[in-house]
């Protein structure tokens, strides 16, 4: 490498832990670079390629080394002779320059060359998360973006810090380290950059896993995040504490142990004095305290638990009228001798009572349009009306669950209340489609209609309210509206399945 | 085909031999048995093609029918009033089962499934992991057959870390870095591994709870994996899964 006769502060060949084939040289006040390749005598020199890039933009690729401008040099009186040639002048200023040298031999074994040309940007900290132990494994608290200083407090459960830095092409030029503003003492330092785990824009993401036991003391930490570099070890250095200072992240942790490490001979003080102390109140609160808590679980586990019975006792319900009707209208088959109809429709109802007894919390879109299949094919057979049920064709209908039994109810009310009376003129159309990540479900008959405002008549929709608001106590997330339109021309009643899908 | 039917109760007896003297004109019906004995003692002399067994016959089982037999080249389709006891294993082992009453069209299937499958002279290697499978006093199920298009695979719910949907087929995740395909859906091995613990946390997703490592709070919410794998929960899931991992 040669600079232009003006260049102060160049940092030349520094070489970086982990990267034992990259050397960098950090040019930031040269404005041209000769690059000049010296190889042993006893190397075979055509089988060398090189490749320069100009930031990240390759301007030579693949080359050979052209054996006719070889030279012989020598650094210095003892210095062993190489054989030399240069590869170009190039234009630093701003830019950085990457030489990468291999044997068509050993392709793995690449020696790269940087020549940083523009200032070393500061690292930021994007993030810190601290990891808890949990009774199943572990879980991750985030602070993103973090100011100058940022506020941790470590529970006993709290078991590893994580430092985030923005990713770079040169992560490996800096280094972490923590000190203990207290005792002015370095208590830790780390040259890796972990990988994996944490991704953004489908990058992995560098960050340093830090174990929590290293903060002693409640107080105040600071973490310093800077390059590499040997600032003092170069040509015509000028370069000011402060110009340093502009390369360097400082970010002030203030941790508070809500257990204190104490050492081991406060801990034996303290603890005979608080031993004292709690031994004596202690009691007598941790008992009130434990009654109470008990007390209060068991309250919540009793809600929980009345809400899953209710819940159960709604969904269960099927019209006791339905279900002898349907048998009797089986039996109208079997009288007619309609032998197979009279199977086909056993069938149905076997498939419906026992959807009803299982009970299951959860039936896929499928299961659910079976199930209204087949009660308004049964229903068919006592009133004459038509029916349509429509599915939205990109509805993944076998995966998607709702819960169990939601539109059996409404469907039922459209079959007695809307249509019953009008026999094959009654229509009744079921349509599953989706909005965004909401899953809509629409119930629409063209019978007589009712007053929404009025109380309703039949048992079918006080039955759906009462369910979708004990389901939306438990399941807060993702609410289930109910919408009911109804005038003399007929009546739409849907659910919109908030956030479900 | 050569056929015998087992049930302990006579109506049922008569009504499947109407429908199938009606309906399956091939079958031929050797002999109809009430008991266990019966049955065994039957099947020994008349060596069918197929029985129709009944799970639940009085204080014995129809799987006391298969274990009296040293062999068993027969295919069988299970019949069976209520998803109980039994039809769990039988499910797991990927037999073929009937719901009583019985439909007519389930069971034209069955017996052309049947008979697919004794023209391919398949091993009844099913009956056998059956067996094994509800061998110990208490039934516990720990290994599942999945069919496969050319072979039937018997992987232990230990070894299974995920399911994952893929339209009507389910892709199985294995620790050894397997990946199967199966032609049914998520939803039925769901159903099926529920009950054992699997958690379904995303209409696409069915997991193992012992692969999963932590609950990661972005996104809305992801199990982390052992394997590295990161799983959506979806927020109607969430709930269930929440509560799932906290009992464990």
């Amino acid at each position: 490498m040669c600079v232009d006769s003006g260049a102060k502060n160049v940092m030349y060949a520094n070489v970086f832990p982990n990267q034992p084939h990259t050397s960098f040289s950090y040019l930031p006040d040269v404005n041209n670079l000769s690059i000049q390749i010296n190889f042993r005598k006893n190397i075979n020199i055509s089988s060398f390629r090189y490749t320069i890039l100009e930031d990240d933009k390759p301007i030579v690729v693949n080359q050979s080394i052209d054996r006719e401008k070889l030279e012989d040099t020598n650094a210095g009186e003892d210095e062993e002779l190489f054989s030399s040639t240069s590869l170009g002048i190039f234009s630093i200023k701003g830019k950085v320059i990457t030489v990468l040298v291999y044997s068509i031999e050993k392709p793995q074994d690449i020696e790269k060359s940087v020549f940083y040309g523009k200032p070393i940007p500061k690292a930021e900290i994007l993030a810190f998360s601290k990891r808890t132990e949990t009774a199943k494994g572990v879980d991750y608290s985030w602070i993103k973006r973090p100011k100058r200083k940022t506020d941790l407090t470590f529970t006993e459960k709290d078991d590893q810090i994580t430092i985030v830095k923005d990713k770079s092409a040169i992560d490996y030029l800096y280094y972490t380290s923590i000190i203990d503003k207290r005792t002015e003492k370095v208590i830790f330092q780390s040259t890796a950059w972990q990988y994996g785990g944490i991704v953004d824009k489908h990058e992995f993401i560098p960050h340093i896993d830090i174990d929590r036991s290293i903060f002693k003391k409640s107080g105040d930490y600071e973490i310093i995040i800077q390059p590499l570099i040997k600032w003092d070890n170069c040509l015509d250095c000028d370069i000011s504490p402060q110009e340093i200072e502009k390369h360097v992240t400082r970010h002030t942790l203030s941790i508070t142990l809500e257990e204190e490490n104490y050492s081991k001979k406060e801990l034996i003080i303290y603890g005979l004095i608080i031993c004292a102390i709690l031994g004596a109140i202690g009691g007598a609160f941790l008992t009130y305290i434990k009654k109470k808590e008990a007390k209060k679980l068991a309250q919540q586990y009793k809600e929980k638990e009345i809400l899953g019975l209710q819940l159960s006792s709604v969904r269960s319900q099927l019209n006791p009228h339905f279900l002898f009707n349907a048998l009797a209208g089986i039996q109208n088959l079997m009288n007619k001798n309609e032998i197979d109809n009279a199977n086909k429709y056993l069938s149905k109802f076997a498939r419906l009572t026992r959807n009803v007894l299982d009970d299951k919390e959860r039936t896929s879109l499928t299961q659910e349009r079976t199930l209204l299949d087949d009660y308004l094919q049964m229903e068919q057979l006592r009133f004459g009306f038509g029916y349509e049920i429509k599915t939205e064709e990109n509805l993944d209908l076998d995966n998607i669950e709702i819960p169990s039994m939601l539109l059996q109810p409404v469907v039922e009310n459209a079959v007695k209340h809307g249509i019953a009376l009008k026999n094959t003129a009654g229509k009744i159309e079921i349509a599953f489609h989706k909005n965004g990540k909401n899953l809509i479900l629409t119930v629409t008959d063209n019978g007589k209609g009712f007053d929404t405002a009025q109380k309703y008549g039949g048992l079918g929709l006080s039955l759906s309210k009462n369910r979708i608001s004990l389901l939306n106590s438990i399941y807060k997330e993702t609410p289930i509206v109910l919408d009911i339109h109804s005038n003399s021309n007929g009546t739409k009643i849907s659910f919109t399945l908030t956030d479900w899908l | 085909m050569r056929v015998i039917l087992v049930d302990d109760e006579i109506s049922n007896l008569e009504n499947l031999r109407t429908l199938l003297e009606k309906h399956c004109p091939q079958v031929n019906i050797l002999a109809t048995t009430q008991s266990v004995t019966e049955a065994v003692n039957a099947i020994e002399k008349q060596l069918p093609d197929l029985i129709f067994l009944d799970i639940q016959m009085g204080k014995q089982t129809g799987f006391d029918v298969l274990k009296s037999l040293p062999q068993r080249n027969f295919e069988v389709i299970f019949v069976t009033a209520y998803d109980q006891y039994g039809i769990q294993a039988v499910k797991f082992a990927a037999l073929d089962y009937l719901l009583k009453p019985v439909d007519i069209d389930e069971l034209k299937t069955a017996i052309s499934k049947a008979e697919q499958k004794l023209a391919a002279q398949m091993p009844t290697a099913q009956l056998d992991f059956l067996l094994q499978q509800i061998k110990s006093p208490q039934p516990t199920i720990n290994k599942i057959a999945l069919p496969m298009q050319s072979e039937i695979r018997y992987i232990a719910l230990a070894d299974i870390i995920r399911c994952e949907a893929d339209n009507t087929y389910t892709f199985f995740f294995l620790a050894n870095n397997e990946k199967l395909l199966v032609s049914k859906s998520l939803k039925e091995y769901a159903d099926l591994l529920k009950p054992n613990g699997f958690l379904r946390t995303h209409q696409s997703h069915l997991v193992n709870p012992d692969f999963v490592k932590s609950w990661l709070k972005e996104d809305g919410g992801v199990l982390l994996l052992t394997s590295g794998t990161k799983i959506p929960i979806s927020k109607p899931n969430k709930e269930i899964v929440r509560q799932a991992l906290q009992q464990i």
